[in-house]
């Protein structure tokens, strides 16, 4: 019998399962599902920009047209930070510990000399890599069909803050739903009424309601500058409400910490019961 | 000791999954014998850690197991669910799991060529698992539980889908991992399987421990029942033909894919079937099982005593 080396420690634990997961993430059946989410802004890019190309205005407010890099902004702002990121953090993050549970596979990572904790903090890095691979790439495209290549220099500055602010939300978002799957029987159904039922009615509320939420912090750190008459405008001044970034960032970075750091309780002190 | 329970008890909500059950397994190998639902994986979740006690204590190669992961470098897990990572190939599998024990990539991917050797799946090493058969599946997860070299080896249903030779060939194997020191607890719903590998053994029924020791007593019990059997293979007829003429056994009867077989005699019988799949005579023989009831029969009448 070799010598037995020495058990990983928490970081090497959580790497080891990340190196594990990765693969398996981006390989799976939910990856489709991620790529048709966040396909859909590419083609309504592209659509905007036939349109465009033929001569025709793809949008108009007031009667004012907008150019291509407002349109981005509200594009980020719409579709990638007030659906995609939160449903993408829901479905993935939520079924971190619970899809190794229905696949009966999670006796092969709990069986091993690593803590539960690095197997749950293990599996979110490699969520968090395999959404991300695929989410801001697709912003690249997204920018690069609607921003006419004369305003890129002006506006790449912010482009990078929205590639930024995406991956940031979800790690916010991936590592409460992680939280929420390590914790909860039905964790799906959970996170599901916290984005489009909590966030959005709290959102609305006047108050301090939106605290709670994590959208409020992911659009306070949104720089696109919004048309500025009409029904959207209307609508942001009602939805945004901007705490100064610092703040965002470090409510964000807590949400992560703090999210994690329960959810790693979580896991080491449940039981898993998997059915025969 | 290499396992100890003490008034070990787990109920399922209002279900009792494991009562009371204090036993204390020795070093060497020993067979958890049980129907379906008699509480062997209960057992078995408790000494691997996977559920906590909800009264009493187990404790593992002398310390207690839940909440210790540590330990899990001295364990080696079989577990009874056919349940994998269906794109990799088994060397990637074996290797990652590997990895998990603090192996570097090198060592890992070393431990692991050794163990699927270990169990001849060398030539399948780098295929995906998705490809595999019944039998290929649980000789891999076997490899990921002797990878790393573990004083405790814990197998659920080890031979469960593998063809008679492969069944013995693992018997066998698992005898020589014991003989070098590794201790080997087994579960399993058939006593003959057990009885090849080990005459220590632990009877659990109904979440309790009906009986431990010596399986010769046992076996006296079981002959007197009938003992029906399950042979999947292509040509049934021709293999019924053969076994027909075989003394102990009583009755034959045809199922799609093969037959079941009721002998007086199972000792010979498997001996019998096992011999016919070595020669190939007629054709492959893919498994061989046997359902509860000869077990239940068993237990029935040791409750009675």
């Amino acid at each position: 019998m070799s010598a037995r080396p020495v058990p990983p420690t928490f970081a090497t634990g959580a790497v080891r399962v990340f190196s594990l997961s990765l693969g398996e993430m981006l390989w799976s059946r939910r990856t489709v599902f991620l790529l048709l989410v966040t396909g859909a802004p590419v083609f309504l890019a592209l659509v905007a920009r036939i349109v465009q190309g033929s001569g025709v205005v793809p949008l108009r407010v007031n009667g004012a047209a907008v150019d291509g890099g407002s349109i981005f902004g509200m594009m980020i702002w719409v579709f990638f930070l007030r659906f995609i990121v939160p449903v993408l953090g829901v479905f993935y993050g939520t079924s971190l510990i619970a899809d190794e549970v229905e696949d009966r596979t999670i006796t092969y990572l709990f069986t091993r000399p690593i803590r539960r904790g690095a197997v749950l903090v293990g599996k979110y890095l490699a969520y968090l890599v395999s959404t991300t691979l695929v989410v801001l790439p697709s912003v690249v495209l997204v920018y690069f069909l609607l921003v006419p290549l004369g305003q890129v220099a002006r506006t790449f500055v912010a482009f990078a803050v929205d590639l930024g602010l995406l991956a940031l939300g979800l790690a916010s978002y991936g590592a409460l739903f992680a939280l929420v799957g390590a914790a909860l029987k039905r964790p799906l159904v959970s996170g599901l009424v916290f984005v489009f039922g909590w966030e959005q009615i709290a959102l609305l509320v006047p108050g301090y309601l939106k605290k709670f939420t994590i959208a409020y912090y992911v659009q306070g750190l949104v720089p696109h500058a919004m048309p500025s008459e009409g029904v959207a405008t209307l609508l942001q001044s009602v939805l945004r409400d901007n705490p100064p970034a610092l703040v965002c960032i470090v409510t964000l970075a807590a949400v992560v910490g703090a999210t994690l750091w329960l959810g790693v309780r979580a896991v080491e002190s449940r039981e898993y019961v998997l059915d025969q | 000791m290499i396992v100890a329970a003490d008034h070990l008890s787990k109920w399922y909500g209002q279900v009792s999954g494991l009562n009371d059950v204090s036993v204390s397994v020795p070093p060497g190998i020993t067979g958890l014998l049980g129907p379906n639902g008699a509480g062997k994986s209960t057992f078995m979740k408790l000494i691997t850690g996977q559920l906590r006690p909800s009264k009493g204590q187990v404790r593992v190669l002398g310390e207690p197991i839940w909440g210790n992961p540590g330990l899990y470098q001295r364990i080696g897990f079989c577990p009874e669910q056919d349940a994998f990572y269906e794109r990799m190939t088994g060397r990637e599998w074996v290797t990652a799991l590997t990895g998990l024990h603090g192996f570097d990539e090198r060592a890992a991917g070393d431990a692991a060529a050794r163990a699927i050797a270990a169990v001849e799946l060398t030539e399948a090493a780098d295929r995906k698992i998705g490809s595999y058969s019944k039998g290929m599946r649980q000789r891999i997860k076997l490899a990921q539980a002797i990878a790393h070299e573990p004083e405790l080896l814990i197998l659920d249903e080890p031979l469960s889908g593998m063809d008679p030779l492969m069944r013995r060939r693992t018997v066998k194997q698992i005898k020589e991992w014991a003989r070098t020191g590794t201790s080997v607890l087994v579960s399993s719903h058939i006593l003959h399987e057990i009885e090849s590998m080990t005459g220590n053994i632990v009877l659990i029924n109904n979440g309790r421990i009906v009986a431990e020791g010596d399986v010769h007593q046992i076996r006296d019990l079981i002959d007197e029942h009938p003992h029906t059997v399950s042979i999947r293979t292509t040509q049934a007829h021709a293999v019924a033909r053969e076994l027909l003429a075989d003394e102990g056994v009583v009755s034959v009867r045809f199922e799609p894919g093969g037959l079941i077989v009721e002998t007086a005699r199972p000792d010979a019988f498997y001996a019998r079937v096992t011999d016919l799949a070595a020669t190939g005579q007629f054709g492959p023989i893919h498994e061989i099982t046997s359902p509860d009831d000869n077990l239940q029969a068993v237990f029935r009448y040791l409750v009675k005593q």
